[in-house]
């Protein structure tokens, strides 16, 4: 990968944004066929994404709408509306 | 989802709070979320998820309802959340990028040091390990993979939530993703 021209990981990330040109796409394509390392990195980068997105379900502590209310300013809120 | 908000806004506006209430409601897991993938802290995403909405609250008037409300909303959020990631480093020389290390400063490095030891990191369970990695990711980093993968938004998006343009949020993102992949490498 060493030898790889620089601009091959950037198509690496448009490809993975989904903000690839037709150009790009086949010359990142090509050149990944081609090239084990690259085909390595790219597999690592598609990776992160899997990771990141694998992470269960988090929720608003119970009680959070009641406490945000709590915290409402009561009267000088009509402040806040003067327009 | 937006028309049904913007009911909701005129009626807050009209001084009915219980139409707060609703939109809180409705928003409350994903601001959440956001707030505690950037923190990595419960109480604290907890504080500053309900300090958001009551700036919201109090500030709804400037809220344009020719816009997305999520966006204005987790601007506000994500603004607070930098803010108190910003007053938790020690100290401001921090902040200075290193010599010959691109998007590292000296606060990267020092919580580097704070990294666990291999086989702790190895033992945690997928939740714990996304959240000590991301919260590994210099900050400038972490709020666009937050936004782009928690919560799956657009590239067009994060720009107007993160009022960053949007080849700023390209790049970051380019450099967050590698730098995972560099922290993922012995997964």
């Amino acid at each position: 990968m060493n030898n790889c021209p620089d601009h091959i990981v950037h198509y690496m990330h448009e490809h993975l944004d989904g903000d690839i040109s037709r150009e790009h796409e086949l010359e990142l394509q090509a050149h990944l066929t081609s090239c084990p390392s690259c085909q390595q990195h790219m597999h690592e980068l598609g990776k992160v994404a899997v990771f990141v997105q694998s992470a269960s379900h988090i929720t608003a502590p119970s009680g959070f709408v009641e406490n945000v209310i709590a915290r409402m300013p009561k009267e000088t809120s009509k402040v806040g509306m003067k327009r | 989802m937006d028309a049904l908000i913007n009911k909701r806004i005129k009626e807050v506006l009209k001084g009915d709070q219980n139409a707060f209430a609703e939109i809180v409601e409705l928003y409350q897991d994903k601001l959440y979320r956001i707030c505690y993938r950037m923190l990595g802290n419960k109480h604290e995403a907890e504080d500053i998820a309900q300090e958001a909405f009551v700036r919201a609250f109090i500030n709804i008037h400037t809220f344009d309802t020719n816009r997305k409300f999520s966006t204005w909303l987790y601007r506000i959020g994500t603004n607070l959340c930098i803010d108190r990631i910003r007053k938790k480093k020690p100290d401001y020389y921090l902040d200075a990028e290193v010599a010959g290390t691109e998007g590292l400063n000296m606060y990267s490095q020092i919580a580097s040091k704070e990294e666990l030891p291999e086989q702790e990191v190895l033992k945690m369970e997928m939740q714990d390990r996304v959240q000590y990695e991301i919260s590994r990711l210099p900050d400038k980093y972490r709020a666009v993979i937050v936004l782009k993968y928690m919560e799956d938004l657009p590239l067009q998006e994060i720009s107007d939530i993160l009022e960053m343009p949007l080849g700023t949020v390209k790049t970051r993102i380019h450099r967050g993703r590698e730098a995972l992949r560099k922290q993922l490498s012995n997964m």
